[in-house]
């Protein structure tokens, strides 16, 4: 099969006209570790063709490990012989930034014999401020053909199509021409020249931009719009995917109440009753959150608004070794650690994106929240203070959320002043694109990959953790009794550890099973304390708590623990598929248990002095 | 007279002399791939609060640079905010 390789700087609308070329029908596939995406596609117009989508870069000249990825890839390809032809996309309106690529690419091409046919994109843009390009010019300066095109209304595309069915022969004045020796440094004083003879003049296609920047940066407008746009992006995730998350185990638990009567086998009917389907529901369970966060995310950055975010959350979370981006990453994980970890793809620094990966679960996520209700409600006074202007629980609530986000900054501080591996960070030089409406088509397909992306990758390991934890809960007295299961027997054995907290094997026993997930502690915990569906009605187990003469400082130092433990197996496998670094999760579940553990220990026992 | 690009208010315009010798090296490679050449002319289009990054436009292009970034770049002031 003959492949086409297309390739452009970031912003140039190459997407747009990728999805125009191939119909949407690609797949797309990730190099580990890193945020980058190559999608292939069939050619619509050719049957036979493939059209591989390279990630944007602003040059072959990589500064990043993730860049460098990328760069190795496209260099890689051009040795195969399957490939026949690479199109370059160029942004019409914004050529000095495109061309330096451009002749990099033209260049490689050339040592591979390999032709480029430029795309000069958006002129459309162009057209409607009735600017023009001189295509025959350009194409004749840069020794390459070079055909106009716009992604948005599929113009030229036709004639992209005509080009790749010619004959493809390189032109005469690149072979053997001082071009193919040509440094990084002419190449880029070379563009520079270009870029002042075919630019566009005058600020005709950014007075819009420029418009709409007044109000988006104003330091009042803007801060309005920055505080409206992200409530409604932490709305999408924590309101409106709560509908369809809750179809997701009305649906598992009809096909269970369907499936589990024609199981006849007991042990077989709990499997498929608490692993099978609680361990799948376990996981698909977030694929509306990944959905609905990745669309809002994409209408952000399609926008060009991310960027403006971005921009305004810079300063301080710099003084804390983060970027801009990390701020929407940091939002989500408010929400679920899962889906703001892929959000953290969006930060082209790989150090910020470890930094922000090391601050996105120590956010207070909505599975702390049974925990919290149950153990505020069993430890502190539902009475209120100052005249009833504060109300204890409710103060205790607000203290250990903003403890979580405190101990991630924090974190995040002492890691980015220690480790100091510049090697992998990027300046903060950010491209300001041009206000654009979304397009839906595309967008609701990077959701659907990124959804399956979750499900196939970490849906395997979330399953084979639940399995194993079923196991253990369930045999040798085929789920009988919690307290004398191997789980139980662990929680026993485990006890002198949680001493220090004041907490017995029971509390024990609930910690080890929310590794699963957080709130699996409040289950647990009823069943020990025989309360069926404690998640669902807490007052018993409240109660029970409460009769069980448990110190205040253990509920303190429970709260304390499970804000900062990384007990989700759903976030670890997600952590380890986008990182590339299984170590990178393991290091950061046994740091942040160890933090954990020390802080909870040190809390019990300094309010053992006062009580 | 030679000032650093951060130093530019809104409004400014400045020609870029150079870099100065303490920039990462991969710091200038992106400036230079992004338009900021040795006599180019740079607007500063906003200046905002806090020390927020600064938002400055290259030809056609704006880009918004940090402190730790504009601070390194050299320039002269071609047309004050008046």
């Amino acid at each position: 099969m003959s492949k086409v390789l297309l390739i452009g700087s970031p912003n140039s609308g190459k997407s747009l006209l990728f999805n125009r070329l191939t119909g949407l029908h690609h797949k797309v596939a990730n190099f580990p570790g890193i945020t980058v995406d190559v999608s292939t596609g069939q050619l619509q117009q050719l049957p036979g063709m493939e059209l591989i989508d390279f990630p944007g870069t602003y040059s072959l000249q990589a500064i990043s490990a993730d860049e460098r990825v990328a760069v190795d890839y496209f260099e890689r390809s051009l040795d195969d012989p399957e490939v026949s032809h690479v199109l370059c996309v160029v942004d019409a309106t914004r050529l000095e930034k495109s061309l330096y690529f451009t002749l990099q690419v033209i260049r490689e091409s050339a040592r591979h014999g390999k032709p480029v046919t430029v795309l000069a994109n958006m002129m459309d843009v162009l057209e409607s401020h009735k600017l023009t390009l001189d295509i025959a010019q350009l194409a004749d300066a840069l020794q390459a053909p070079v055909i106009g095109v716009s992604g948005r209304s599929g113009k030229g595309l036709p004639e992209v199509v005509g080009a790749l069915k010619g004959e493809r022969v390189l032109p005469e004045s690149w072979v053997g021409t001082d071009s193919l020796e040509a440094t990084d440094e002419q190449l880029r004083i070379t563009a520079h020249k270009l870029a002042q003879r075919f630019g566009t003049r005058g600020d005709v296609l950014i007075r819009n931009q420029t418009r709409l920047d007044g109000i988006f940066l104003h330091s009042m407008l803007g801060g309005f719009a920055f505080f409206f746009i992200m409530y409604l992006l932490f709305q999408s995730i924590f309101t409106w995917a709560a509908p369809l998350m809750d179809a997701v185990e009305m649906s598992l638990g009809v096909l269970a109440n369907w499936v589990l009567p024609l199981i006849g086998n007991q042990t077989a009917k709990d499997f498929t009753a608490d692993a099978l389907f609680g361990g799948i529901g376990a996981f698909l369970v977030f694929v509306p959150q990944i959905f609905i966060l990745t669309f809002v995310i994409g209408l952000l950055e399609d926008s060009g608004y991310m960027a403006r975010a971005a921009l305004i959350c810079h300063k301080p979370l710099r003084f804390f070794g983060l970027t801009g981006k990390s701020f929407i990453p940091m939002l989500s994980g408010v929400a679920c650690a899962i889906p703001a970890i892929y959000a953290a793809r969006a930060i082209d620094s790989p150090r910020k994106r470890i930094l922000t990966y090391m601050a996105i679960p120590l956010m207070p996520c909505s599975a702390r929240l049974p925990v919290y209700t149950l153990l505020i409600a069993a430890f502190i006074p539902a009475t209120t203070g100052l005249g009833g202007l504060v109300g204890w629980q409710g103060l205790a609530m607000f203290a250990i959320y903003f403890f979580g986000m405190f101990c991630g900054l924090l974190v995040t501080a002492l890691v980015s002043r220690t480790s100091k591996d510049q090697h992998n960070d990027l300046p903060f030089v950010l491209e300001l694109p041009p206000y654009r409406l979304p397009s839906l088509k595309p967008l609701l397909r990077t959701c659907w990959n990124r959804s399956k992306h979750f499900v196939t990758k970490a849906g395997k390991i979330i399953f084979a953790v639940t399995v194993g934890v079923w196991v253990l809960g369930y045999f040798p007295n085929y789920g009988a009794d919690l307290g004398t299961s191997w789980l139980g027997y662990l929680g026993h054995l485990i006890e002198p550890l949680f001493a220090p907290l004041g907490l017995d094997w029971r509390y024990g026993v609930a910690i080890l099973s929310s590794f699963l997930a957080r709130e699996v502690f409040v289950g647990t915990l009823g069943t020990i304390f025989g309360i069926e569906s404690a998640e669902e009605h807490m007052e018993p187990l409240v109660q029970q708590i409460q009769n069980s003469d448990m110190a205040l400082g253990s509920g303190i130092a429970l709260l304390v623990f499970f804000a900062i433990a990384l007990q989700c197996v759903s976030t670890l496998a997600i952590l380890s598929k986008e990182s590339g670094s299984t170590s990178l999760a393991v290091k950061m579940f046994v740091g942040y248990f160890l933090f954990a553990y020390a802080a909870a220990v040190a809390v019990y026992q300094f309010t053992g002095l006062f009580t | 007279m030679s000032i650093n690009l951060w130093s530019l208010k809104s409004g400014d315009r400045c020609e870029i002399l150079g870099y100065d010798a303490t920039l990462d090296e991969k710091y200038r490679i992106r400036l230079l791939e992004f338009g900021f050449h040795p006599g180019e002319s740079v607007s500063c289009l906003q200046s905002l609060a806090f020390g927020a990054p600064k938002v400055y436009r290259v030809s056609n292009t704006v880009f918004s640079l940090d402190d730790e970034v504009a601070s390194h770049v050299l320039v002269r002031i071609t047309n004050a905010h008046e």
